[in-house]
């Protein structure tokens, strides 16, 4: 699902709860203005929260502005843990994918300078390692594609896909990186709503209390 | 946080002050993440695998000084290669290198981030005062 989905199902998921506080009636599109590139949608800044609450009818009462806000905000938290783990699923591939890269390159000067023999010691289980001779003259590498494959390449040919993966997956992580900002910012600007709602709603229940007893 | 009737701040947020409080929270994860990264090359942390990688290099370097020219084993990724005594030292050296850079790069960041978020602390704190908390739990 793409991310603006999530949020839809979830507001859908919402109105079907029987409350009395009509949260469903505020719409997401009411709070929400825009989206970023990947369709995360953007918390509505509120340049004047009495001109918002009266843009609806009936004009919104503070609770129901808070409760759609911090629905919002929950949503945004939750997507938040989502993006992180994949965020931390990227940091970890792009040293793999380095190692591999470096690997090859070794291998690739140990061929140009002549060498034909290698000596290695790989892991055959966790605490052994064992004796191995590479034949670098042949210039082929095995790469792991994944699904169990693994599939015969040149030197050549392997660091050409292991670049590829790399600078994809350099791009991903920046792509999620930006949307963890993205998403942290419309975190910070619904708190903040739901604060000045409050206040707002103090201020002016005060208010009405003085004009009251006098 | 209930504030006192004289600490009440009647400032208005506006939008560029909204802007201004993302900008910190930004900047302030970043600034974790920056310190994590740095932490990793220098400092010794709980995993055991995770040693100060510097001081590995460096132990390495002494290591390899002081032995006595026969093969020693390189590790690549998963595999160790044999090779000479001046192999490893120059890779050593060269590892040393880059990891630095990346050190001296980090603390850079370290230091700008620092600096915008003493810019934004005097805007927001001069606008809102008691009414807002910039300060790292």
């Amino acid at each position: 699902m793409s991310s603006s989905e999530v949020v839809n199902a979830a507001v859908a998921a919402d109105s079907g709860n029987s409350q009395e506080e009509p949260v469903a009636n505020i719409s997401l599109e009411s709070i929400t203005e825009g989206k970023n590139d990947r369709g995360i949608p953007a918390t509505k800044f509120l340049d004047d929260i009495e001109l918002f609450a009266n843009s609806f009818k009936p004009p919104a009462s503070p609770e129901l502005l808070i409760g759609a806000y911090s629905d919002l905000y929950s949503k945004f938290k939750a997507y938040e843990q989502q993006l992180e783990q994949k965020r931390a699923t990227y940091e970890e591939k792009l040293p793999e994918i380095e190692k591999s890269i470096t690997l090859v390159r070794h291998l690739k000067e140990k061929k140009e300078a002549g060498e034909s023999g290698v000596v290695t010691r790989y892991n055959l289980a966790d605490t052994i390692y064992s004796k191995a001779e590479v034949d670098c003259s042949q210039g082929i590498v095995n790469l792991w594609l994944g699904a169990n494959v693994m599939l015969e390449y040149t030197y050549d040919e392997a660091l050409e896909l292991l670049t590829s993966k790399q600078t994809v997956a350099k791009k991903d992580f920046k792509e999620v990186s930006e949307d963890l900002t993205f998403t942290r910012n419309q975190i910070i600007t619904s708190e903040v709503n739901i604060s000045r709602i409050y206040n707002w709603d103090i201020r002016r229940k005060r208010e009405s209390k003085r004009a009251g007893s006098n | 946080m209930i504030l006192a009737k004289d600490e009440e701040n009647d400032a208005e947020v506006r939008r560029e002050d909204q802007d201004q409080i993302n900008e910190f929270g930004m900047l302030n994860a970043r600034l974790h993440e920056v310190r994590r990264e740095a932490d990793r090359l220098k400092v010794r942390s709980a995993r055991v695998l995770d040693h100060k990688l510097l001081e590995k290099i460096d132990d390495a370097s002494t290591e390899l000084m002081m032995g006595n020219g026969d093969r020693v084993m390189l590790r690549l990724g998963g595999a160790m290669f044999e090779a000479t005594e001046d192999e490893a030292t120059e890779f050593c050296e060269a590892e040393v290198e880059r990891n630095q850079e990346t050190l001296d790069k980090l603390s850079e960041e370290e230091g700008g981030i620092l600096g915008r978020q003493a810019g934004l602390k005097e805007k927001l704190y001069g606008r809102f005062g008691k009414s807002i908390n910039l300060e790292d739990k």
